[in-house]
């Protein structure tokens, strides 16, 4: 290789070198151009393809990093872009001050993955620092087995998940449940109510309002007053305990609004475990509980007795047919079928209605009814929402029960609250249009804004109104209310005992007392319901058992205890202001009896 | 001219690709601050429904009345209390003036703070020149819950040993000579709402102790412990 040839003849000279200058043009014959043609398309094809594949790369890419949603994907869970809020769980219920009757906490529940835990011993003598009452031995087998999850304890307290969580074990987890808390225990226990295992609501404001109070971002406010409910609670509880009843109710409610201020029914529960009573686990045990959860205000029909009177007047002195000086005779018993109507307090001689209403005579009322006859009291009782459930957002009502057909033995039992059966509701209610100026507006357990007053329907005049607050403050002065008179507020009110019927007979040893009041009665702001099941007479109270020795005095104590919380000021009673307001014309100068 | 455009667009290209990325991570970061700020908030949320929680729990009226009948034995306002309103409270009779008390001369006062009624500090003994109006004797009954050195009333005297102009020192001055010794020893930081509330805790007021085990598990937790146990 030593000699050298010219580069034109040496045939390994790269092709495409162009020719040189002195050459002659290479002029390729036809196959040659063919296979070059065919080579250049081949590239180009080849190019394209690749083009097209880099470009859908770099599209991709584009898309990937500018526009993916990367909350969507599932192999990413570190970046969403929102923080899931925790899932939706049930409203806060607060009171009308804003005091927290039910909440809902996290109440998460701890499980471990085996595989994950390094040291088995370690872990069961530190876990069980904190959850004393696990068995090392059950819990060294959960957290040895070969399973990738294993239950530990569930719903564990907040501290005790803080206190998990420090241990700094691997292989612990939490899962989150929630569990609705009731911090004031039965304070409230009917009227909140209570919710089941899957946080629904079961009883009271949670049942009835159940979709609201999932759905609700805002607290739920109820128009109940924790102090309130509290006082009255404490002084029914004492009813019970003194006179060794059966149970106790009572409410309380703004005459004005139809707002329920305290609502308590005894005995009660706890709904922070509904349905667990003390004790082992009977059929007694379980009547016991279900009794718990009866909610007396809403859902006993009783007949209330002499409480009806107060109806019963304001019916006769509202269409006309009594006036307060007209006078009926009340000397001799009325006789019909195989009836007797007598009087407990019995005066043998004619009576003014003022006279029936406080002395509560069942003869003259009875004549009143009888007066107005059976469609007026019927239609009366009708326009007081008596003979139907009562408007309220609640799920447990009760319908009340009274006569079909009312014949005239109906007239005269129901004119002093026998043979119709009413809950507690119906007659707060129906006693707080009477009281408020003749206005009936459905009672409300939401908090009211401090101008709204509800729509309501007119059920008697403002004049007997006003008589039936003079009537009833006559009952408190003079009457068989007399202990119920806190001093400086002006109560008014009625009392009732009836005998209870059970199967059909009336027991005279069983009794409801009850008492039905307002104050002030110049300006009644608050009305007020209290009842006592089946009392039996003590020594302070002389043996008796009726109303004015029961619940009346306990009455008289909460309205002296309530009244200022509720900003009602006491008053001087004797005040020409107080006392002309609610003088009796035909009571004056009169000398009256005692009992 | 081609190679400039070309020059041009493809740093375009770059400037834009680099300035999309840039901001994609600014984004990015500023996402991931926001999730970490609402995962506190919601956290937070948390602690603050079981704190408000245990707050009621502790709070049940049952509570502080057993809580009342063991510390301070207030009965329930009695209805003559409230007899009257503020308007109707007579004024007290206006003190004689100084130049009347012969044993001890006004004390000089550096500063006298404007509208202050008085500036002078009173004579010891005597009620303070200031308390002469009911406003300002009803401000200073009140203040021996506020002001947090009342509970202990030899601090008081020290501190007002050197006789100052400033408000506080006459306030508190004021406190110390109200004729309630009893009501000084009844406001220890025991019975303030922190420390009501931290029963739940480690540092523990052993007499609320006593008082809660009475009829209420001790707090909220042993509260959902029982519910847990029910269920």
């Amino acid at each position: 290789m030593s000699v050298a040839q010219p580069f034109e003849e040496n045939p390994c000279r790269p092709r495409h070198f162009p020719p040189l200058p002195a050459c002659a043009p290479v002029v390729p014959n036809e196959r040659a151009a063919a296979a070059l043609e065919t080579c250049r398309a081949r590239l180009v094809a080849a190019a394209a393809m690749f083009a097209v594949a880099f470009l859908v790369v770099a599209l991709r890419l584009v898309d990937v990093v500018a526009f993916a949603d990367e909350s969507a994907d599932p192999l990413r869970p570190g970046r969403a872009h929102v923080v899931a809020l925790p899932p939706p769980t049930r409203a806060d219920i607060i009171d009308r001050n804003g005091r927290m009757l039910a909440t809902t906490l996290d109440s998460p529940s701890l499980y471990a993955d085996p595989r994950q835990i390094i040291d088995v011993n370690e872990a069961v003598h530190a876990i069980r620092t904190v959850l004393p009452n696990l068995d090392p031995a059950e819990l060294h087998a959960k957290l040895s087995s070969s399973k990738s999850f294993a239950w530990i304890k569930r719903r564990l307290t907040p501290r005790q998940q803080y206190d998990i969580n420090r241990l700094g074990i691997p292989g612990l987890n939490f899962e989150h449940e929630v569990r609705r808390v009731y911090p004031f225990g039965d304070l409230a226990s009917h009227v909140v109510g209570f919710c089941g295992i899957d946080n629904n609501g079961l009883a009271g404001i949670e049942r009835a309002l159940d979709t609201t109070v999932k759905t609700s971002k805002e607290p739920i406010q109820l128009s109940l007053d924790a102090r309130v409910q509290f006082i009255l609670h404490q002084e029914l509880t004492k009813v019970i305990s003194d006179f060794s009843a059966k149970g106790a109710a009572g409410i309380i409610m703004d005459v004005r609004t139809g707002e329920i201020i305290a609502m308590v029914s005894l005995p009660d529960f706890d709904p922070n475990h509904p349905g667990r009573s003390d004790g082992p686990q009977t059929a007694a045990a379980a009547a016991d509980a279900k009794d718990r959860v009866f909610n007396k205000i809403t859902l006993g029909d009783y007949e209330l007795g002499s409480v009806f009177k107060t109806f019963n007047t304001a019916m006769a002195l509202d269409d006309g047919t009594a006036t307060m000086t007209k006078q009926y005779d009340a000397a001799h018993n009325i006789k019909i079928g195989r009836f007797t109507i007598t009087d407990y307090h019995g005066k043998h001689r004619a009576l003014s209605v003022p006279e029936i209403y406080m002395y509560s005579s069942n003869i003259g009322s009875a004549r009143m009814a009888l007066e107005a006859g059976a469609d007026r009291q019927r239609s009366f009782l009708a326009k007081l929402g008596l003979l139907k459930p009562v408007p309220i957002a609640f799920d447990e009502v009760a319908k009340p029960h009274f006569p079909n057909p009312w014949r005239e033995v109906n007239v005269i039992t129901i004119a002093y609250g026998h043979g119709i059966a009413v809950t507690p509701l119906h007659a707060i209610t129906a006693v707080s249009a009477i009281l408020n100026g003749g206005i009936l507006r459905p009672p409300t357990l939401r908090k009211l804004s401090p101008d709204e007053v509800p729509a309501g329907n007119r059920v008697i005049s403002q004049k007997t109104s006003e008589q039936m607050r003079k009537l009833m403050r006559l009952v408190v002065e003079y009457g068989t209310a007399r202990q119920a008179a806190a001093p400086g507020y002006v109560v008014g009110g009625k009392t009732g005992t009836a005998e209870k019927n059970v199967g059909g007979h009336y027991i005279e040893k069983k009794l409801l007392s009850d008492f039905v009041g307002a104050f002030p009665m110049n300006d009644p702001r608050y009305a007020i319901l209290t009842l006592v099941d089946e009392p039996h007479g003590n020594k302070e109270s002389h043996g008796y058992a009726t109303a004015g020795w029961t619940v009346v005095p306990a009455t008289g104590r909460i309205i002296e205890r309530i009244a200022p919380l509720l900003g009602v000021r006491p008053v001087d009673e004797s005040s020409p202001a107080i006392t002309n307001a609610l003088a009796i014309a035909s009571m004056q100068g009169k000398r009256i009896e005692d009992y | 001219m081609s190679r400039l455009s070309m020059v041009f667009w493809t740093l375009l290209v770059v400037a834009s690709g680099f300035s999309t990325f840039m901001v994609k991570y600014a984004v990015q970061n500023i996402e991931d601050d926001l999730n970490r700020v609402r995962r506190h908030t919601v956290a937070e949320q948390q602690e603050i429904r079981v704190l408000t929680a245990e707050w009621t729990y502790l709070n049940q009226p049952e509570r502080l009345a057993e809580l009342n009948k063991r510390f301070l034995g207030l009965a329930p306002i009695a209805t003559k209390q409230l007899q009257q309103r503020v308007e109707d409270i007579p004024l007290r009779p206006a003190p004689p003036p100084p130049a009347m008390n012969p044993e001890v001369g006004p004390i000089p006062v550096s500063a006298p703070a404007p509208g202050e009624p008085s500036a002078g500090a009173p004579p010891a003994g005597a009620p303070p020149a200031g308390a002469s109006t009911p406003a300002e004797s009803s401000l200073s009954v009140s203040l021996p819950n506020s002001a947090p050195a009342s509970t202990a009333p030899i601090s008081i005297t020290a501190e007002i040993a050197p006789p100052s102009a400033s408000v506080a020192p006459q306030r508190v001055m004021a406190a110390a000579m109200q004729p309630t010794p009893r009501a000084a020893a009844l406001t220890p930081a025991a019975l303030t709402p922190a420390a009501l509330r931290s029963t739940a805790g480690a540092p523990v007021h052993p007499q609320i102790v006593k008082a809660v085990a009475v009829s209420h598990p001790g707090s909220l937790d042993a509260l959902i412990a029982q519910i847990a146990e029910a269920h």
